[in-house]
């Protein structure tokens, strides 16, 4: 395969992103080659272990840590950039931890050599990248606004960072990064929605956790924490909730509607992905967009308001 | 499981006002109904005393052991403040899930106080508020993954009869992981629907709704199409015996 040229950069897509949450990816690639950084997803990708290999050991270091081989070998890129917040944790997980411990580092090495996949040693010398702060970063919020031909004006959006984006600072911002979020007050989406036009509602649940990585074996904790999470942004006026991750569309948007029969009519408000108003604002219909995706139906706000 | 605070407490008067009172025992809660101590009447919210006790019979072999595994390995910085059950986001709503006391009881090699909290012990989200917050770097998120390797080590019955769906998920998740090498969501979700006795659920209106849904724009198909990684073989060989290698460590020694 081809190395990378300059204005493109290599993308981790993930399991979810290529399946039920294509529109997530779809409208990532959109928004970025739109602001002229063409995403390529590296081959033969592997699962990140998606936190269920924590007990593992060295094992769920090396999921992640082998597609970051994978994209310094076939497209010669040190950094990767990923759309899925755990995903993104995992990765800066394993890189910062193998960066510390050197024990960690060769117990990995020892599986890639057994492996016997890549003739090289693993190296932490790259950075996992969140689509969010990889825009923000390496393109900025000027770019956003150059870009906007149909301004989201009098959408009210409730950003909804969710936990590992920003959290915990010690993997997920490291010094590589120009700009740091803020790890207990995010403002990249802010900025963002505010460049598109849009207005931005303060409702005190941006960075609670929607309960998704046991959303399978404790579904009341999850539905008690995304019915908070929903109804604050409701009480707040917010006409939708933006999203950067598609564990916390699994918990608040798929399962909105056993949500709803829990919990009520407060608990119902139209999820959306963040790269999906993007590429709204952007000028690319709510077809491309794939708003219809959605179990929570964006579309009917949306064509309420006249986008 | 059902959450706790819709049950009925279960220490209605004595002490009902201390925080995280399910970590004292009955017995060394001593309320005196009216009470005048140097001449002062604290009759009130000042008659509850918790009678100090003496923590022994520390096994520091257990904290050791801890210490070696890569999710525990930073248990001798904690210091007790509490910080991370203060912001943890489920001991809302599990009021016997405290991180602190968890990290404490693993310090100490307290088993038989650990013994009583197996039913919680897995309920962590894994938000990471405990480890941005935590001012020693302790990691308690990844601590209560090494809480939960040492829970399936010493009581192996009782993880087996009160976290037989976490178990079972779990293994249907590293299943997946390992031997695929990547996930299929809607494999998981029947799977685990099935496992959990639910199976009827999936053909409600809800769940209906969803499939046919994914079945129309062409979600469902693209699932079918995910695929393994190209090689995917090799990597899994090495994973494997990579655990075992680990496994047999950790029944003997303990250790990455």
């Amino acid at each position: 395969m081809d190395k990378l040229k300059e204005n493109q950069a290599a993308y981790y897509p993930g399991c979810a992103l290529l399946t039920i949450d294509r529109a997530y990816n779809n409208s990532s690639k959109l928004v970025s080659k739109k602001m002229g950084i063409e995403l390529v997803e590296i081959p033969d990708y592997n699962c990140c272990g998606i936190g269920e290999m924590k007990s593992k050991g060295a094992a769920s270091m090396y999921m992640p840590l082998r597609n970051m081989m994978l994209a310094k070998n076939r497209l010669g890129s040190k950094n990767l950039v990923m759309a899925c917040s755990v995903c993104y944790h995992e990765f800066s997980r394993s890189i910062a931890r193998v960066k510390e411990n050197q024990n960690e580092l060769s117990a990995v090495n020892e599986i890639f050599k057994e492996a016997g996949e890549f003739n090289e040693e693993f190296i932490p010398d790259g950075e996992a990248r969140h689509i969010l702060e990889f825009l923000y970063n390496e393109k900025g919020v000027e770019e956003v606004k150059k870009n906007v031909v149909k301004p989201l004006k009098g959408l009210k959006v409730a950003p909804y960072y969710g936990c590992l984006y920003s959290r915990p600072s010690m993997y997920t911002f490291t010094d590589k990064k120009p700009k740091m979020d803020n790890s207990e007050r995010p403002r990249f989406m802010h900025e963002f929605l505010e460049a598109l036009g849009a207005e931005t509602v303060f409702y005190g649940n941006e960075v609670q956790c929607c309960g998704g990585r046991n959303v399978v074996q404790d579904e009341e904790t999850s539905f008690t924490l995304c019915s908070q999470t929903i109804s604050k942004a409701k009480k707040a006026g917010a006409d939708v909730i933006a999203l950067i991750c598609p564990k916390c569309a699994g918990a608040l948007d798929v399962n909105q509607p056993k949500i709803v029969e829990k919990f009520g009519k407060d608990s119902e408000l139209p999820i959306v992905y963040l790269t999906q108003l993007m590429a709204l604002a952007f000028g690319f219909s709510k077809k491309e967009a794939e708003f219809s995706d959605m179990i929570s139906e964006p579309l009917k706000v949306l064509n309420e308001k006249g986008f | 499981m059902a959450l706790e605070k819709h049950e009925s407490r279960p220490v209605a008067e004595k002490g009902e006002h201390i925080i995280a009172r399910h970590l004292i025992e009955d017995e060394n809660i001593k309320e005196e109904k009216n009470l005048v101590i140097d001449g002062v009447d604290v009759s009130g919210r000042w008659n509850t005393f918790i009678i100090s006790r003496v923590d022994s019979e520390f096994d520091r072999s257990f904290f050791e052991e801890i210490k070696k595994t890569v999710a525990g390995s930073r248990i001798n910085r904690c210091w007790q403040c509490g910080m991370c059950t203060a912001s943890c986001t489920v001991t809302p709503l599990y009021r016997r899930f405290n991180p602190r006391a968890f990290i404490y009881m693993m310090q100490l090699g307290n088993l038989k106080e650990l013994k009583k909290y197996i039913d919680v012990a897995w309920r962590c989200v894994g938000c990471y508020k405990c480890s941005q917050r935590c001012p020693k770097q302790v990691n308690p998120a990844e601590m209560m993954e090494a809480l939960a390797l040492v829970i399936k080590k010493y009581f192996p019955e009782e993880v087996e009869t009160k976290l037989k769906l976490d178990e079972e998920v779990k293994k249907i998740y590293e299943d997946m992981i390992i031997g695929h090498g990547r996930l299929d969501l809607a494999k998981l979700h029947t799977s685990a629907m099935q496992k959990s006795g639910r199976t009827k659920e999936l053909l409600g209106k809800i769940e209906r709704g969803a499939i046919l849904k994914m079945a129309k724009d062409g979600r469902a198909f693209s699932i079918l199409k995910l695929g393994k990684p190209h090689n995917w073989g090799s990597s899994r060989k090495a994973i494997e015996n990579y655990l075992h290698k680990l496994n047999t460590i950790e029944n003997g020694e303990a250790g990455v």
